[in-house]
């Protein structure tokens, strides 16, 4: 370079100076590319971060920085990336980037919770964040609105989802209804809502909670909708048995609400509107007319004397009609107010607008008027007796005349002072108690007692086998008695042709005859001879003999074999009497057969035949008289002896009776003969 | 021009190394935490928890060799530049435990790639690989690279050679260089 001798200069030989790419390595582009990705990189996170929000929240009980997601949808929309508190240590503030594009639709209107597992009576909820941890979870419209940086984050869920939009009610749990948090409220068994978390009202007196009717079902509510409860379950009995009722297991475990439209024609209520949820169907369904569940009206009431059997919840009446019911009651001295210083009785009495029929709008104040006005015309309070049993009071408000002026005494700070008068309260007790003593005089356990004997004597009776064995005995005697009557047709039909055969042989004619003789025998006697008396004397004998003859004895003997008949119905065989009667019977039969056979009857009339022909001898005997008369008194006599043999010996009657024991014997014996075949046949043919 | 290439190759790979240290290594998930460390971290938990072995054997691989790495590179880069401070022989011995040890280096990302690939049991526990490991291999390879772009002979051309001039010699040396 410093060589300047040559003439000609030699550029060539001076190396030229290189551009700068080629003096510099290719290799530099590596870090200046490595160092334009990572600008670029820093430049597109920084340009595509969203916002940064802040959430409020009371506790910050599993939320993490860096790791908690905010979701929409459950699609996740950012994270959380701070938790700090808030000034004061009030709050703990959520610090959250969320994604640029959907920052836009977080406005003011945006709600944030916490999605934390939970197990309630409806369900499990949340059970994946016991894994991935909690999450917050956003919820806003679909418009995009102004960027609001600050929210306050709800401690539970809202009632709308994600998309359900619907109509927000306020719910009012009256006396025996609860309102529990996340209760569906079913329509027709269908879920159509939910029931928020419940609150205590403002004037403390029952509960509240927010709710909400999805929509459509909606259009479901008007203004004469009506809520009640329907968890649990009711137990009736009656003439169909017992039945259980509930709406479904669910809102057995967890409660339900449900409702019904009573009258068509309501108007739709404005978001918010206030309802009343009743206990039962019954209290709400009554609720349309009585206005129940409005605002009630409070006054109070002094009573004098005994108002023992009042007690709170006791009706208030107005002319028989329920208006309202006694909430409270206390004692109260105030010798300022009523002159001494007796402890009086205070009523507080909660009274119904909408039973007195007063619109319920304005309830409370028009009601008051109207119990003003007509307290100056003499309506006043009065106790009287509910019920006779149980001695219960209720309050009766009344228009008494010519009652003491009196007003409506109102004050600032205590309910309106309704003047009273006297009590109409019936003496029940002493007079029921009468009723019971006379009831308790009564010889009750003695009627009762014997009553008792009697029972047992009867059913012992009727629980003997002998008694019970009767209807059957009776039946078998009975049939076997119906086979009696031909028989004794048989009978008597034998005795009748008896009887004809011996009118047949004419005994009697023979019988006159030898009368007829008899008495000229007598005749011839009486002119004869002087015997004659002794004859008749003898006669007369033999007639009394002849009156005497049998008939005590028989009737002895007829009595007899009825008292055997009577032993023998009593015994074991009187099943088988009818048909040994019935074999008795036809061997009575055979017997007078055989007596007609044996000419018995002829003999008789043989017999007389030769009394006949004797006294034709005697008749011959003419003039014989003395003899004659010797020997009709012999003849007399034999025949007297021959009566009074039969007399004495019973003769015919009572050979015939033994005749008929043996039979009587001879039939049971055939009896037991068949009752032994009939057990043991085979001793027919064995002859054992 | 070589030695631009080992100052290019060096730089990327130092600015990947800033990365590797800041971001976490690990992200290990489990059924209820997940924790996630970085290189230095990492070691200082297991020295707490009296894994003072393991913490010096992470501390050694991860950082006091990948810094000693870019500490030698750059001191014979700049010995070759402007004369050196010791002997030729001593520098031709750093160059080669350099470039021995280069290698070694990536054990860190093989056991991370190894456990995250291993350890995926879904929601029970779930180890994966934080960025910092990316940028740790990346700042390993490029400083490899720069140890390869880095041409040991001349180490001795700047030995003081009374013998031949010093002129042509730098000519040549950068020629080879080029």
């Amino acid at each position: 370079m410093t060589d300047t001798d040559t003439p000609p200069p030699e550029p060539t030989l001076k190396p030229a100076k290189r551009p700068l790419w080629d003096r510099i390595s290719i290799v530099w582009i590596v870090p200046f590319l490595a160092l334009a990705v990572v600008i670029a990189i820093a430049w597109q996170s920084y340009a595509d971060r969203g916002p940064l929000i802040e959430i409020g929240f009371d506790n910050a009980s599993g939320i993490r920085a860096g790791n908690t997601e905010l979701r929409f949808r459950d699609v996740r929309v950012g994270l959380v990336e701070e938790v700090t508190f808030a000034e004061g240590l009030g709050k703990v503030l959520i610090k959250a980037r969320i994604d640029k594009d959907v920052a836009p639709y977080v406005d003011a209107d945006a709600q944030f919770w916490v999605v934390r597992p939970q197990v309630t009576a409806q369900g499990v909820s949340g059970l994946g964040t016991v894994l991935s941890g909690v999450y917050i979870e956003g919820l806003w419209d679909d418009q995009p609105g102004e960027t609001v940086t600050r929210f306050d984050g709800l401690p539970d869920a809202p009632l709308e989802r994600v998309g359900q939009s619907g109509l927000r009610l306020t719910m009012r749990a009256s006396d025996g209804a609860a309102l529990t948090e996340n209760t569906p409220i079913l329509y027709r068994g269908v879920q159509v809502g939910r029931v928020g978390k419940p609150v205590i009202s403002d004037d403390g007196t029952t509960s509240e909670a927010d709710a909400v009717i999805f929509a459509p079902h909606d259009r479901l509510i008007d203004s004469t909708t009506r809520f009640w409860d329907t968890s649990g379950f009711s137990l009736s009995f009656g003439a169909g048995g017992a039945s259980v009722n509930f709406s479904s297991i669910a809102s057995l475990v967890a409660g339900g609400i449900t409702f019904d439209t009573m009258l068509s024609g309501g108007t739709p209520p404005e978001p918010g509107a206030q309802y009343t949820v009743f206990a039962e169907e019954d209290a709400a369904r009554a609720s349309v007319f009585s206005g129940d569940g409005a605002e009630t009206l409070t006054l109070s009431a002094l009573f004098d004397g005994n108002i023992a059997g009042l007690a709170a919840g006791a009706p208030v009446e107005l002319n028989g009609l329920r208006i309202g019911e006694v909430t409270a009651l206390g004692g109260m001295v105030d010798a300022g107010d009523t002159g001494d210083d007796r402890v009086r009785l205070s009523v507080t009495l909660s009274i119904r607008p909408g039973r007195l029929g007063l619109d319920g709008a304005d309830g409370p104040e028009a009601a008051l008027d109207f119990l003003r006005t007509r307290v100056r015309a003499g309506l006043r309070a009065r106790l009287a007796t509910a019920s006779i049993l149980t001695g219960g009071l209720k309050v009766e408000l009344i228009e008494v005349e010519d009652a003491a002026a009196a007003e409506l005494v109102e004050s600032a700070d205590a309910p309106p002072v309704m003047p009273t008068t006297e009590s109409e309260i019936a003496d029940v007790a002493a007079t029921a108690s009468g009723v019971f003593e006379r009831i308790n005089a009564l010889p009750v356990e003695e009627v009762i007692g014997e009553a008792i004997a009697l029972m047992r004597n009867a059913n012992s009776l009727i629980a003997s086998d002998d008694t019970r064995a009767i209807p059957g005995n009776v039946n078998t005697l009975l049939s076997e008695a119906q086979a009696l009557p031909p028989r004794l047709d048989a009978t008597l039909a034998e005795l009748e042709s008896l009887i004809a055969q011996i009118n047949e042989d004419a005994l009697a004619t023979r019988l006159a005859g030898l009368l007829d003789e008899a008495a000229e025998a007598a005749s011839g006697v009486s002119t004869a001879s002087t015997g004659v008396p002794d004859l008749v004397a003898r006669l007369e004998g033999i007639a009394a003999n002849a009156e005497r003859v049998d008939l005590d004895v028989l009737a002895a003997d007829l009595s007899e074999f009825l008292a055997s008949t009577g032993t023998l119905l009593a015994q074991d065989e009187t099943r088988a009497l009818p048909r040994q009667l019935n074999e008795t019977l036809a061997e009575v039969t055979l017997i007078l057969a055989q007596l007609r056979d044996g000419g018995v009857v002829e003999n008789t009339v043989a017999t007389l035949d030769s009394a006949r022909s004797a006294a034709d001898t005697f008749a011959a005997a003419g003039g014989d008289l003395p003899g004659l008369i010797a020997e009709a008194q012999a003849v007399l006599a034999r025949a007297n002896t021959t009566l009074e043999g039969y007399s004495a010996s019973g003769g015919l009657g009572r050979d015939a009776r033994t005749a008929l024991r043996e039979v009587e014997a001879a039939a049971s014996a055939v009896a037991s003969l068949a009752r032994a075949i009939e057990r043991n046949p085979n001793s027919l043919i064995r002859g054992r | 021009m070589s030695l631009q290439k080992v100052w290019a190759w060096w730089v990327v790979g130092l600015g990947c190394y800033i990365p590797a240290n800041l971001y976490p290594m690990l992200e290990t998930r489990t059924l209820v935490s997940s924790q996630s460390d970085t290189i230095v971290g990492g070691a200082v938990e297991l020295a707490r928890y009296g894994n003072l072995g393991v913490a010096f054997i992470i501390l050694l691989a991860s950082v006091i060799i990948p810094v000693g790495k870019f500490l030698v590179l750059a001191g014979l880069a700049i010995g070759v530049r402007h004369g050196p401070q010791i002997s030729d022989h001593r520098r031709h011995l750093l160059y080669e435990i350099v470039e021995y040890i280069g290698r070694w280096s990536m054990i860190d990302v093989f056991v991370v790639a190894i456990l995250s690939s291993l350890v995926q049991l879904q929601g029970l526990a779930t180890i994966t690989p934080g960025w910092a490991s990316l940028f740790f291999a990346l700042s390993v390879i490029f400083t490899m690279l720069a140890a390869q772009s880095f041409d040991s002979r001349l180490i001795w051309d700047t030995a003081p050679d009374p013998k031949k001039p010093v002129a042509p010699q730098d000519d040549t040396s950068k020629e080879r260089a080029a």
